[in-house]
């Protein structure tokens, strides 16, 4: 509704003259530019490069980046070598890396896939790590007394207990996966949505950089969307509903008038879930 | 022959002996407590005859075999909740059958007769997070007791319940251990909970360096009635005994325990 507004302000001062095309064209020929961009083959060309080495770059990290996290979780000297190289890289803006892996890996695809994962190997490094140690050492007692082996515990407890860290390391680490991809065209390239970026900026194209920007989001969204769908059907034990929908202040203190002890949470998603049926 | 047998048993953190030289047995079949000032090391000790802490020194036997690390024969209540919050009470329950690799459909015969015997097969398919407390409680028993173990250890079960509640439960719990001929050992810092229950308290010293200090018989025959037990003369006066040399030992042990 907000957003609605908002547009037709702009539509309407760009229109008046209010605003100069140049900077913010207006609205309604944004989405033209954006729709001449899906209904060429060209565009989705470079859509679909940017896609693959963003894709690249987060399965790659996400498979090394937890591998190493479990490592150094479970193995202590694996953490004393990795902490402090991964507390550097995590300190440091990883994207200044960009113009150094354009030399190391050429101006093609192999330097952003090797950004994008260098900025998702550490993100999930640290929820991996952190997640295995915040482990509630009385379920690993637990599993250990009802006669459970080490592959046990790790199935039974670590990995659980890992999830709601990994789901929320895998969205941060999807919109740095596209930063990786993006910005890397943007530094060198010859295809991508970063390199149409740069052309567009280049040319002073307001229009198509905002329609670029516009698809971008769009993906990003689209992949975070995937991962609530599937954090709400891992997370069914959870006492607290995990959907972290913007309730307006007036539906917080509705909610707050009918469920007044914060014992009825149990309640209430027994309630939801019968609703779902 | 005793199903819990404690020699010489010195148990430490770091440098630190947390238990010195303590011996204690335990009778098959027997239901024993376990009292002490806090902070002695109660926890501890039923922790080394878990498996889960290896001692410094000393024996323990489980039906004459040394214990050396978790054993199936032993099933641990644990003071807190321990189900896994991410598995049904059913799946819960079915834990230590599926690690000891019992068949899948013998496993689901087995955890529903126990969800049964607990008076909790309606909430099977729930997550720990929707129980109350005492149904918590019950889960968890029921969880240990299907591994079948043959000696319950109870780390402060009761702990965390309101009265009623608790004195629902402890006669339940009470029940089924004399019903499966298990020999237990409860650890409780409620001295009217552990003469009610148990045909022997045993009082440990003040920490650091605990042992047994004494171990009290409680003259009352199985089955009982745990509230009218109460009112006994004898659990009185047991009482009162138990309590004096419970309060030499605090004292004994000076201000540094009250400070916390």
């Amino acid at each position: 509704m907000a957003l609605l507004l908002f547009l037709l302000a702009w539509e309407g001062a760009s229109r008046l003259g209010c605003i100069s095309p140049l900077i913010a064209p207006p609205p309604t020929h944004i989405a033209a530019v954006l729709f001449e961009l899906v209904a060429s083959a060209q565009a989705w060309a470079h859509f679909w490069t940017t896609v693959f080495e963003a894709l690249g770059g987060l399965v790659t990290g996400v498979i090394v980046g937890s591998l190493l996290g479990l490592a150094a979780a479970l193995l202590k000297p694996v953490a004393d070598l990795l902490e402090p190289a991964m507390a550097l890289l995590n300190a440091v803006p990883r994207i200044i890396l960009a113009p150094l892996f354009v030399i190391w890996f050429g101006i093609g695809i192999a330097s952003k896939i090797a950004l994008s994962f260098l900025l998702v190997a550490v993100v999930i490094f640290f929820a991996v790590y952190s997640g295995i140690r915040e482990v509630d050492p009385r379920l690993i007692d637990r599993v250990l007394t009802l006669g459970g082996d080490r592959m046990d515990i790790l199935r039974e407890v670590y990995l659980p207990s890992l999830a709601p860290w990994l789901l929320g390391g895998l969205k941060v680490a999807t919109g740095f996966a596209f930063t990786g991809a993006v910005v890397g065209e943007f530094v060198a390239s010859s295809r991508g949505l970063g390199y149409l970026l740069s052309f567009a900026q280049s040319t002073y194209n307001a229009s198509l950089t905002i329609a670029l920007i516009v698809l971008v989001v769009a993906v990003v969204l689209g992949i975070f969307s995937g991962f609530e769908r599937m954090e709400r059907r891992i997370f069914r034990w959870k006492p607290v509903p995990r959907q972290k929908k913007a309730a307006g202040l007036r539906d917080l203190l509705a909610r707050r008038r009918r469920h007044p002890a914060t014992s009825e949470w149990g309640h209430r998603r027994a309630d939801m879930r019968a609703r779902a049926k | 022959m005793s199903a819990l047998e404690i020699r010489n048993l010195t148990v430490s953190y770091g440098d630190s002996p947390v238990l010195e030289d303590l011996t204690l047995e335990v009778p098959e079949g027997s239901f024993v407590s376990l009292v002490g000032p806090s902070g002695c090391g109660k926890s501890t000790l039923l922790r080394t005859i878990a498996g889960l802490l290896t001692p410094v020194n000393g024996e323990i036997y489980v039906f004459g075999r040394p214990v050396d690390g978790p054993s199936p024969e032993i099933g641990f209540l644990f003071q807190e909740d321990a189900l896994l919050p991410w598995r049904t009470v059913g799946e819960n329950v079915a834990l230590g059958l599926r690690f000891r690799g019992v068949p899948w459909a013998q496993a689901a015969q087995m955890v529903e007769e126990w969800l049964q015997r607990v008076g909790l097969h309606a909430s099977r398919s729930s997550y720990p997070h929707e129980l109350s407390g005492g149904m918590k409680k019950r889960a968890s028993l029921a969880q240990v007791l299907a591994a079948h173990p043959r000696i319950l250890l109870m780390d402060e079960p009761f702990a965390s319940l309101d009265a009623i509640v608790r004195n629902i439960l402890e006669a339940d719990f009470l029940d089924l251990v004399r019903e499966e001929n298990l020999t237990a050992l409860l650890v409780t810092h409620d001295l009217e909970e552990a003469i009610a229950l148990s045909e022997r308290v045993a009082l440990m010293s003040a920490g650091p360096r605990a042992r047994i200090r004494q171990v009290y018989d409680v003259p009352f025959p199985y089955p009982r009635d745990l509230i009218r037990v109460r009112s006994d003369p004898a659990f009185g006066r047991l009482l009162q005994q138990i309590w004096s040399d419970l309060e030499e030992e605090v004292l004994r042990m000076g201000w540094e325990v009250v400070r916390h």
